[in-house]
């Protein structure tokens, strides 16, 4: 079966006055319906580059999007609005953003906001729409959603903003929904309520989801596939028990270590990766990780390492995938004889 | 939202009282009065005259009886012209200036804001440069050359056409108004260009725009729906102290129009020192002011909520 959406070789670059920033270097995943995809990542590694410019919300000049293509249901949109009589943006695919306090316009109704959606692209009128409105707020679990649709975004809490954007995401039944590191900018507590609200969401209407975050707990309790970006590729790419359970990529690996476990014995300390990104004004010629990288070996600098294939569905950019190489890597899984390539 | 309208318009009393106080005694301390002209006055015919006028009385006192006046609505007669109550020269000639007034703020918003608009939706395109540059034009040419230079081309036009389309001078009809009002609102509409360009700026990189992309939104719609509205505030915060500065500021495009506006009376009241005119013009301008301000804080908050709640 063909995946819903599919993203090949995807290059997006900037224009700006320092010269040319390189954000997306050959990025390729794929999702299914009802699944969802984890695209991880520290900041600047073009996450949400990628996925704004799938969108086609990159403005360009100065963006450009250099290479590559994206498919839903197998036919390719990229740089286009609609799609067989459907709008891109909001119709097929919906998308939540970080911050909902400055997502929304301090305006305008929320109500309004979330009508607005499907006045444009179902044609409802002004009455309907807001009717629609209130359902899809009671939906989301807000509590009084007739009174609530007639305020403004600077009477609701941050999750509840939240609430409100996912209704308007949603509205118009996408079969992809964007999440743009949708939990950043709440407490712990309401995060873990919109994340089941989204997954509920996704239960009934069979949407995918591609979730982009930098949290790995997010992506233990969400994920079905992973992607692991790092200064604009995708490193590594595994379904979510391969990715921690057979852990392919040195990157990947460190942030594993960096993140914090539930049992605070002294053997386990977390250990931050050192060093910073590397400078996406002039990428280096090997890999882009090598600098930091504590496996890296002479051929790490000289060439940028290919996705190796590990299994089915799981690859990773790293030298030590190569199937001649045998340096012993602690924690790092290889490739086993069985698997052909 | 009736408290905070109460409370706005009490506040204002307290300015109009302290405008009112200020004049009064800032008037009396300049040299000379009324009464005293280019030729001596006999000695008993000026204490007659400021008996019957109240002049010879203690300044103090002159003010609680002008402040009693005033409550009463009554600003006096006028010292320099025949018979004239001051409010019969403020009721004749303010309507000409508001009336100039107002249309020329309403150029001046009206231009302000699309050209603003367009400057930052074609930022650093040809169309930006053009306008940015009328833009220093209309704020550092003075009004009169414009208005001279509007008078020129006018006369000019009207010659090569052989009839008259819009009048040069005078007063009395809509056509009478349009040219004065479009060069008094000039200076203001540059300078709301640049304050609506920067605001509009702003709100085209704020999040919620993003928002709106995504939603699918056509840029039209995105425009008068998301960006006109958040960016026009700061345009609406000076267009309460810009229509008061245009209606009482008219003094020289009036004179140049030959209009019987209200800012002639005000200037030459100050020259003779004639001082129920000075205290009436400035007082009912500064009581003008200060209307145009609350009037444009309750709109303000009507049009964005957040303000409406503090």
């Amino acid at each position: 079966m063909s995946a819903l959406l599919s993203v090949d070789n995807l290059h997006v670059q900037f224009a700006t006055y320092g010269g040319i920033v390189q954000a997306v270097r050959g990025i390729s995943f794929s999702v299914n319906a009802g699944e969802t995809l984890a695209i991880v990542g520290e900041s600047g590694c073009g996450k949400s580059v990628t996925m704004q410019a799938v969108m086609g919300l990159i403005p360009m000049p100065p963006g450009k999007i250099t290479a590559g293509t994206a498919h839903l249901r197998g036919e390719p949109f990229l740089g286009r609005s609609h799609l067989n009589g459907k709008a891109i943006c909001g119709d097929e695919i919906g998308m939540i953003f970080q911050d909902p306090m400055s997502s929304l316009n301090p305006t305008m109704r929320i109500g309004d906001q979330i009508a607005e959606t499907l006045e444009v692209h179902r044609g409802y009128s002004r009455s309907e729409a807001f009717a629609r409105a209130i359902e899809l707020l009671e939906l989301v679990r807000i509590p009084e959603a007739a009174k609530r649709a007639r305020q403004y975004p600077f009477e609701f809490s941050g999750g509840m903003l939240q609430r409100a954007m996912i209704a308007m995401a949603v509205a118009c039944k996408p079969s992809v929904l964007i999440a743009d590191e949708p939990t950043t900018a709440l407490d712990v507590t309401i995060q873990a309520q919109i994340l089941d609200l989204l997954k509920d969401i996704q239960r009934e209407t069979g949407m995918a989801i591609i979730l982009i975050t930098h949290d790995l707990a997010v992506v233990a309790r969400m994920a079905d596939k992973v992607a692991v970006m790092y200064a604009g590729q995708v490193v590594e790419y595994a379904n979510v028990d391969d990715l921690f359970a057979k852990s392919s990529h040195p990157y990947t690996l460190g942030l594993k270590l960096a993140m914090p476990s539930k049992e605070s014995d002294e053997t386990h300390t977390l250990q931050p990766i050192p060093g910073s990104p590397p400078d996406l004004f002039s990428p280096p010629k090997g890999c882009a990780y090598c600098a930091r990288c504590p496996f890296a070996m002479q051929v790490c600098q000289r060439e940028d390492p290919p996705a190796f294939t590990i299994a089915s569905d799981h690859r990773s950019r790293c030298w030590l995938q190569h199937p001649q190489q045998s340096r012993p890597v602690s924690g790092l899984y290889r490739r086993t004889d069985e698997v052909t390539a | 939202m009736w408290l905070y309208t109460l409370k706005r318009l009490l506040q204002g009393v307290i300015t109009v009282w302290f405008i009112a106080t200020a004049t009064f005694f800032g008037m009396h301390s300049v040299p000379g009065d009324p009464l005293s002209g280019e030729r001596a006055t006999n000695e008993v015919i000026r204490a007659n005259l400021e008996a019957r006028y109240g002049l010879d009385r203690p300044v103090t006192e002159q003010y609680f009886i002008f402040m009693g006046n005033m409550l009463r609505g009554d600003f006096g007669i006028s010292y320099t012209q025949q018979n004239r109550e001051v409010n019969d020269i403020i009721r004749e000639h303010f309507p000409v200036s508001a009336t100039l007034g107002l249309l020329a703020v309403l150029f001046a918003a009206a231009g302000g804001i699309l050209f603003g608009a367009l400057t930052a939706l074609y930022r650093n395109r040809l169309p930006d440069y053009i306008i940015m540059f009328l833009v220093i034009l209309g704020i550092s040419v003075p009004s009169f050359v414009f208005a001279a230079l509007g008078q020129l081309s006018l006369v000019n036009v009207n010659n090569v056409l052989g009839f008259s389309i819009l009048p040069v001078a005078g007063w009395g009809t809509v056509g009478h108004m349009l040219l004065p009002a479009l060069v008094l609102g000039l200076g203001t509409m540059a300078y709301m260009t640049r304050l609506m360009r920067s605001s509009m700026l702003e709100v085209m990189s704020a999040d919620y725009i993003r928002t709106a992309k995504a939603k699918g939104l056509s840029p039209t719609r995105i425009f008068a729906r998301h960006q006109l509205r958040n960016a026009v505030m700061p345009v609406i915060t000076v267009l309460g102290p810009a229509i008061a500065a245009i209606t009482t500021g008219g003094f020289v495009v009036e004179l140049v129009f030959a209009i019987p506006g209200l800012g002639r009376y005000f200037v030459q009241a100050v020259q003779q020192l004639d001082y129920t005119v000075i205290m009436g013009t400035t007082v009912f301008y500064g009581a003008f002011l200060v209307f145009m301000v609350i009037m444009v804080d309750l709109v303000y908050s009507w049009i964005d909520p957040r303000v409406r709640l503090q």
